[in-house]
């Protein structure tokens, strides 16, 4: 048995477990940089507020007080996250993280039962200790545990856990009412090219001989329908292989056409690459950056430049790729362009285990301990502890978060607070405010 | 190890060598024996008379002994995965020993008990309580007599966690 283990509303349900004054209201969390709604609380979606909708449309809605907007805290879902990792892993024999709030579980040499009972108790304990609500599918394949998930998070007769077998007559009527575009790993070109061929059900997709449809489709495909009717072919390791390019891009808080805020900007995504980088034990051997101005401004001048810059020896070494950065953005700046987003792609991607020196060159690596050195510090003591570079805060380039919530479970400064008796948080919230405004009076007046 | 001579003309304590390195010492101290360092307030006689020159001090009787520096977090924290830090704000649980700003360790995944103080949300409200029987039912009860005891029943309130350990920091 393989079950997939899936957070309800993730981002809101995390934010929930430390402020329960959210509890039962309308919540949407926004994308990095506050740009538009990217969760929604099931509050949110009954108020038809669809996924997507640009921030500045609810700004509204948010003054009323009818909704509540947050910028998104991805060092708390992060770090939940990883929580709800470890408390699966404590309790399943192996666990395959698949994204932020989907965890695969393998259960072999459960029978159908233990799987069912060891679902509800996985739900409740992790409603319990980590305070998310989860809802559980159980069934032989993958893609059909992602189904069984679907309608235990749908139906609620199923109270948050579905099992599957692969030719029970439930199993039967879910796959004859369900769309073949909302089967996993079916796209919507693939789905139109099947409904040409009258296939138009998760059903009649599990119907087709699998040789066909790798003849006629492709390979993925034939493993679907054979995944639908109960046989596992999909085996989960996209993640643990290392990635062939890494990219790290952001939007900017505010555009800007200085090149120092550029180059600060894409010295900062250089540097996080280099990490990743060297997480998965790889050396790149080109740099692309790429800058954009707003498209949707239709009444300003519009550029996007790109420069790849080729190494002339496979790197890990964030100094000589933010070299390459430089060099890069000389060649592709033009004054005069609002830009609003700027990337570092590090491409063409070796093993540093296995690649093979030239004959001109004596190491990979200058320095293979200055690096190490810095990855563990800022792993230990946060990212950007030690950078290459200054970076102002103020800049306009820095993500824009104005309805953060704190970073409970990664920063001392952001606990959550418990009052020893009612009105004790808002007491001191008070008496902080007028501290700070005592403060501030005395300041101005120490300067008259 | 060419920085080590100037280190070596002190006494050293044993156990900063560690026994994998002993073989490395003694190598190098052949080419140190030349330079003639002070051992000790009193210079060895022939120093390179002898087969192997420098020393290399006693072994560490506790070396056999595991040595295991204590960690506060074993000891504190039971459940890493399920366990949070909260910070204490107001000045009504003073009696049973929690102060403004003290570090509450709180794991959510300890069934409440009599006795147990405890993180719950009260009226939307994150309190923290005591669970303890009050004119023999039981009740959120805090150490100050402006805030009488809540009756369980009577209150809409749940539990966030129990509170397994304060910490009171004296100095900033």
């Amino acid at each position: 048995m393989i079950g997939l283990v899936d957070v309800n509303n993730f981002y809101v349900s995390c934010e929930r477990v430390f402020n329960p004054a959210l509890e039962g209201k309308p919540i949407g969390v926004m994308s990095n940089n506050d740009g538009c709604v990217i969760a929604r609380s099931a509050e949110m979606k009954a108020m038809e507020i669809p996924m997507g909708t640009p921030s500045f449309q609810l700004e509204g809605l948010r003054r009323r007080g009818e909704i509540h907007l947050l910028s998104s805290n991805y060092e708390l879902y992060g770090d939940m996250s990883a929580r709800l990792a470890q408390l699966l892993r404590d309790s399943c024999p192996e666990v395959a993280p698949y994204s932020i709030d989907e965890m695969f579980i393998y259960l072999d040499g459960f029978n159908d039962a233990q799987c069912q009972t060891l679902g509800e108790v996985l739900r409740r304990r992790i409603r319990r200790y980590l305070g998310l609500p989860v809802c559980v599918g159980l069934a032989p394949t993958h893609t059909l545990a992602k189904l069984a998930n679907h309608a235990a998070k749908k139906q609620s007769h199923y109270q948050g856990v579905c099992l599957l077998t692969a030719n029970s007559p439930t199993t039967a009527a879910l796959l004859k009412q369900l769309p073949v575009s909302d089967v996993w790993g079916v796209g919507r070109r693939i789905a139109e090219r099947l409904a040409v061929s009258g296939i138009h059900t998760a059903w009649e997709l599990r119907a087709c001989d699998p040789k066909q449809l790798r003849k006629r489709f492709s390979v993925v495909l034939a493993r679907t329908a054979l995944e639908l009717g109960g046989t596992p072919c999909l085996e989960m390791n996209a993640l643990e292989q290392p990635r062939q390019r890494i990219m790290t891009s952001r939007s900017f808080g505010k555009a800007t056409s200085l090149k120092a805020d550029l180059h600060a900007a894409l010295r900062r995504h250089a540097q996080r690459s280099a990490e990743k980088l060297r997480q998965q034990k790889s050396l790149t051997r080109a740099v692309l950056l790429f800058l954009t101005t707003n498209r949707h401004r239709k009444d300003q001048p519009q550029l996007s430049p790109s420069a790849m810059i080729p190494l002339t020896s496979p790197s890990d070494d964030t100094r000589i790729i933010l070299e390459a950065v430089r060099e890069g953005l000389e060649q592709m700046y033009r004054p005069g362009f609002k830009f609003v987003k700027a990337g570092v792609m590090l491409l063409d991607l070796v093993d540093a285990q296995q690649y093979q020196l030239s004959l001109l060159q004596s190491s990979t690596k200058a320095h293979p301990h200055l690096m190490n050195t810095i990855d563990t510090i800022n792993k230990r003591m946060g990212q950007g502890t030690i950078r290459f570079g200054m970076t102002d805060a103020e800049a306009p380039w820095q993500l824009r978060c104005a309805h953060r919530s704190n970073r409970y479970t990664t920063c001392w400064d952001e606990l959550m607070e418990a009052g020893t008796h009612p009105g004790a948080i808002a007491a001191a919230r008070v008496k902080h405010e007028q501290q700070r405004l005592a403060r501030a009076q005395h300041w101005v007046q120490s300067r008259v | 190890m060419p920085s080590q001579p100037a280190y070596f003309a002190t006494t050293i304590p044993a156990t900063t060598i560690p026994a994998t390195t002993m073989s490395a010492t003694t190598m190098s101290a052949t080419t140190m024996a030349a330079t003639a360092l002070p051992l000790t307030s009193q210079p060895l006689p022939f120093p390179s008379l002898y087969g192997r020159a420098g020393f290399s001090g006693f072994p560490s009787p506790a070396q056999d002994y595991e040595p295991r520096t204590l960690d506060l977090n074993e000891r504190l924290i039971k459940h890493p995965t399920h366990t949070f830090y909260l910070t204490a704000t107001g000045d009504s649980m003073e009696g049973w020993g929690i102060f403004e700003g003290d570090l509450l360790v709180v794991d959510r995944s300890i069934p409440p008990r009599l006795g147990h103080i405890l993180v719950a949300m009260v009226d939307e409200e994150v309190l923290i309580k005591r669970y303890a029987l009050y004119q023999g039912t039981p009740h959120l009860c805090s150490a100050h007599p402006h805030y009488p005891p809540l009756p369980l029943e009577e209150t809409n309130c749940q539990l966030w966690g129990v509170v397994r350990a304060v910490v009171h920091e004296y100095l900033p």
